[in-house]
């Protein structure tokens, strides 16, 4: 589910943009010291694979079929931290040349389904994989799903977007058969890659288990809230929902709050868009100084 | 198809297309914010910006009739959520969700339609994302195609086949399974020969444009004039 633009609130995208270029930036430090550079143009393959991965259909019912979203599927096989990276950039090239999903919600989308979708999908397979193979990947690939329509529905909620309860359930139901398809698809598939190389499957590592499991957790805590949150009634989460995106306003706008005078005219509006630019200027310090750290930390 | 088409319109030689990337994105950045805060009964300023947009389209060379037919892919989900907010009696709220996730379909799709991707992600690097997940960028557009036709040979074949039409479900799943699962051994290969080409033809680590762009005095003006107009006609 791509938010596209003007559904979330400023409040709302902003931040979560600023929630999202941190996240990222970890995920991506991690992936860089996990691979070596003979696979950077295999993330970039893997990529186009998910995009390629949507032609072929999966008969699901009468008369529907549905397609692989695939945030599970790379966990399994390249691993989580790439896994994150590859989604990410998926999820922006859909933004700027598919026009799927807005550029002020791209932070959002990510957060949704790149970040938390990826983690939420391999985290079951992190802790379970290793004796209950196809009950952890199934498990996983719904869960990354479901927890990221969620995440949106809660997004969208917490916007004031106008929703009556029944279709929030109904949006939860369908979040739920097309998790249980994308959990069918990606224990078949990753049955028959193992079948043709069994080394594409690469069994979890030992290694930063703790880290992964509490990230996964609290992936999963989110998502719930997320669920919580949708499934709660609309008027009362929208009534919650305005009160945090005054409250937060009210956070960003303090600091410039003394330099407003004079713009007393229509100063709301001015208030609102400066906050707004400033919390763009500071994802971008935020992002520049990440890249620049990460830079300094591979060249020594 | 899609990418040929935007492919095509990135290459012209207006002056929106000699601009530096990183001005192009920032005044895409600035359009959007001022326009997530514009409120709904701002019609004057919603048209104004429209009218922007369409001059922009114009200067560009681009086609105005078949880019905003493009920009209508928003629309679906837009006007699902257009008419529960009308239903739920907001409708100022309904037109302002279609009009404003509208224009910035269309601002975004001006974007990419006078920047090469490869310039595009040049100048996100720029502006300080991590160069690795740029790099992934540019093999992900280089290979989206190839494979996306990979693809379609596979179910054209399939489909030759006569692909299991008039078989039970689950045997049409598990030949579905089987097929990603060929695409995704074929692409795991194609990357591994891709890799030993390129650092047969010297790659370094890191894509370099021929032509690097530098952030002129005009790209600095184009973006100062651009968010001088954007918000003035918002106050005004």
């Amino acid at each position: 589910m791509h938010i596209p633009d003007n559904f979330l609130s400023p409040p709302v995208w902003a931040t979560l943009d600023a929630i999202a270029i941190p996240s990222v930036g970890l995920m991506v430090r991690q992936a860089g010291r996990q691979l070596d550079d003979t696979r950077i143009p295999l993330l970039g393959v893997m990529g186009a694979f998910v995009f390629a991965a949507q032609m072929i259909n999966f008969p699901v019912g009468i008369g529907t079929s549905g397609h692989l979203v695939g945030g599970a599927l790379l966990a399994y096989t390249l691993g989580p931290a790439p896994a994150v990276l590859v989604m990410t950039v998926i999820v922006a090239i859909q933004a700027f040349v598919f026009q799927d999903g807005g550029v002020l919600a791209l932070g959002a989308n990510v957060f949704n389904m790149a970040v938390v979708g990826v983690l939420a999908g391999y985290w079951p397979y992190h802790v379970w994989g290793a004796s209950w193979r196809r009950p952890a990947m199934f498990a996983g690939a719904f869960l990354s799903v479901m927890v990221s329509g969620s995440l949106a529905l809660g997004e969208l909620l917490m916007s004031g977007v106008a929703m009556p309860r029944t279709m929030v359930l109904v949006s939860l139901a369908l979040f739920a058969a097309s998790a249980a398809i994308e959990g069918a698809i990606t224990i078949g598939v990753i049955q028959a890659i193992a079948k043709l190389d069994a080394g594409f499957v690469p069994h979890p590592r030992a290694s930063n288990r703790r880290t992964l499991a509490i990230l996964g957790g609290a992936a999963i805590a989110l998502g719930a809230v997320g669920f919580l949150v949708a499934s709660a009634a609309p008027d009362g989460i929208q009534r919650l929902g305005i009160q945090l995106g005054l409250t937060a306003t009210t956070v960003l706008h303090a600091p410039l709050a003394d330099y407003s005078m004079g713009w007393s005219v229509e100063s709301a509006w001015v208030r609102r868009a400066t906050a707004g630019l400033a919390g763009l200027l500071l994802i971008y310090a935020v992002s520049a100084a990440t890249a620049r750290w990460l830079v300094r930390r591979r060249s020594a | 198809m899609h990418h040929v088409l935007l492919d095509r319109w990135s290459q012209g030689a207006s002056p929106l297309h000699r601009r530096d990337a990183r001005a192009k994105i920032l005044a895409l950045l600035v359009f959007l914010v001022v326009l997530a805060t514009t409120p709904p009964n701002a019609v004057a300023v919603l048209a104004t910006y429209a009218a922007l947009l369409a001059a922009a389209i114009l200067i560009a060379q681009l086609p105005l009739g078949l880019l905003m037919t493009r920009a209508m892919v928003v629309l679906p989900f837009s006007l699902t959520f257009a008419l529960i907010s009308w239903l739920a009696g907001e409708p100022l709220r309904a037109l302002a969700l279609v009009e404003k996730s509208y224009l910035s379909t269309v601002a975004v799709l001006l974007l990419a339609g006078v920047t090469p991707l490869p310039l595009l992600l040049g100048g996100l690097e720029r502006l300080g994302s991590p160069q690795l997940l740029v790099l992934v960028a540019q093999f992900l557009y280089r290979y989206l195609f190839v494979l996306s036709e990979q693809a379609q040979h596979m179910r054209l074949a399939a489909a030759c086949r006569n692909g299991g039409a008039g078989h039970r479900r689950a045997s049409r799943f598990r030949s579905a399974t089987g097929a990603l699962a060929v695409l995704f051994a074929r692409s795991y290969e194609r990357a591994e020969g891709i890799h030993r080409a390129m650092l047969a033809r010297g790659f370094s680590g890191r894509f370099s444009l021929l032509h690097a762009q530098r952030f002129r005095a005009g790209d600095g003006a184009f973006l100062l004039l651009v968010s001088a107009f954007l918000i003035l006609v918002r106050l005004g």
